[in-house]
């Protein structure tokens, strides 16, 4: 047992003990939430697969090995499958997540660049994304420094999770 | 906006026009059919999981947020608000939707914090003098949910449980670290460039 393995179970007995204190329905609280999570299924298919297609690609035609062993150049000690995902995480949700799965399954989860890739895609949210869909919700055009203080924190935030990935996790 | 479309729709038409003809010039045309025959199958068996296990947690949130503990975290969360956000202290609105944003962030649920950070932003769209441009205060908001602090990432979890990790948790402290480093940055870098002349 380590540390890390305790996160979800207390996390779970912590909301169950207070969901038992204040006496409320936990059961239909449960499947209320997770029926909501179904949705998800219908906005998060369609632009998955557009960027499963073109991450693929990338992928078998050999093009991404060529470019990797370029930029690899600079960075001997990253893997170069990570590159990528640097690149495409502040840009695209879809486009990271699909690099992430192509990382886990062809280095594996447990591989220098499966555990690089996990911390560097729990490190930012795409921060395009993001700065798009709020500031166009209410009709904001001029956005000031917003995307160049996102993109800042989202080059710290790989950075340091890069940093940590090969002195502490591998 | 414009610049997401433009990146986007951008950089995945030329990744798949540069990969298809340097696949075709290379002569690896085997590879690349199965690509295309085989990408939706594929999709859909990681996108599966994926879906089931934001149902899971999204009603263990929900459980969380009928027992009070959302509501907790939003006023664990609000004297620090009201030091980040000095501008909408006559706005108590906001900061409510902007700590329940962040609440449900801090859960890994992006999409189910959506709801309550387009809320913030009406909020403080009411009181903008100037409708086309941000306030600095939603510049703020921006950084703090891109960079915010993600202490579960629900995503990454499932997907390295469904490829085999032998522990598929272990890389959470160092993703907690490197999100709350990037939070720190991302904000003290704001406080540096948008809130010097106070």
């Amino acid at each position: 047992m380590t540390a890390n393995q305790l996160i979800l179970p207390l996390l779970i007995v912590v909301i169950f003990a207070f969901a038992l204190l204040k006496r409320v329905n936990a059961y239909e609280a449960f499947t209320g939430g997770a029926k909501e999570g179904l949705s998800l299924f219908v906005t998060l298919f369609p632009g998955l697969l557009a960027m499963m297609f073109s991450v693929s690609l990338l992928r078998e035609s050999g093009l991404f090995d060529l470019i990797a062993a370029g930029v690899g150049r600079w960075f001997p000690s990253i893997p170069s499958d990570v590159f990528a995902l640097a690149f495409f995480r502040p840009i695209s949700g879809n486009a990271s997540l699909a690099i992430l799965v192509d990382i886990l399954n062809h280095a594996g989860p447990d591989s220098l660049a499966g555990r690089m890739a996990s911390v560097i895609q729990g490190s930012t949210d795409t921060t395009l994304y993001v700065i798009t869909l709020y500031f166009s919700s209410v009709g904001v055009k001029r956005i000031r420094n917003a995307l160049g203080i996102g993109l800042f924190a989202d080059v710290i935030g790989i950075g340091v999770g890069i940093w940590l990935t090969l002195h502490f996790f591998f | 906006m414009f610049l997401e479309v433009v990146l986007v729709n951008g950089i995945w038409i030329v990744l798949i026009l540069a990969s298809l003809m340097y696949g075709v010039g290379t002569g690896s045309l085997s590879s690349i059919n199965q690509v295309i025959v085989q990408v939706g199958q594929q999709t859909l068996e990681f996108a599966l999981p994926l879906v089931a296990a934001t149902c899971f947690w999204n009603g263990i949130l929900n459980v969380a947020r009928a027992a009070g503990l959302l509501r907790g975290l939003q006023k664990l969360l609000s004297p620090l608000l009201k030091r980040l956000f000095p501008d909408l202290d006559q706005d108590p609105e906001a900061l409510q939707y902007i700590a329940a944003n962040i609440a449900i962030n801090v859960f890994g649920l992006g999409s189910a914090a959506t709801p309550s950070g387009l809320k913030a932003m009406e909020c403080m769209q009411r009181n903008n003098p100037d409708k086309k441009t941000a306030t600095r205060s939603m510049v703020t908001f921006l950084v703090l949910n891109t960079a915010g602090v993600t202490l579960l990432s629900t995503t990454i979890i499932t997907l390295r449980a469904q490829f085999g990790a032998a522990n598929p948790t272990d890389f959470m402290p160092f993703a907690i670290m490197a999100t709350c480093c990037a939070c720190a940055a991302g904000l003290l870098l704001d406080r540096l460039v948008n809130y010097h002349d106070r």
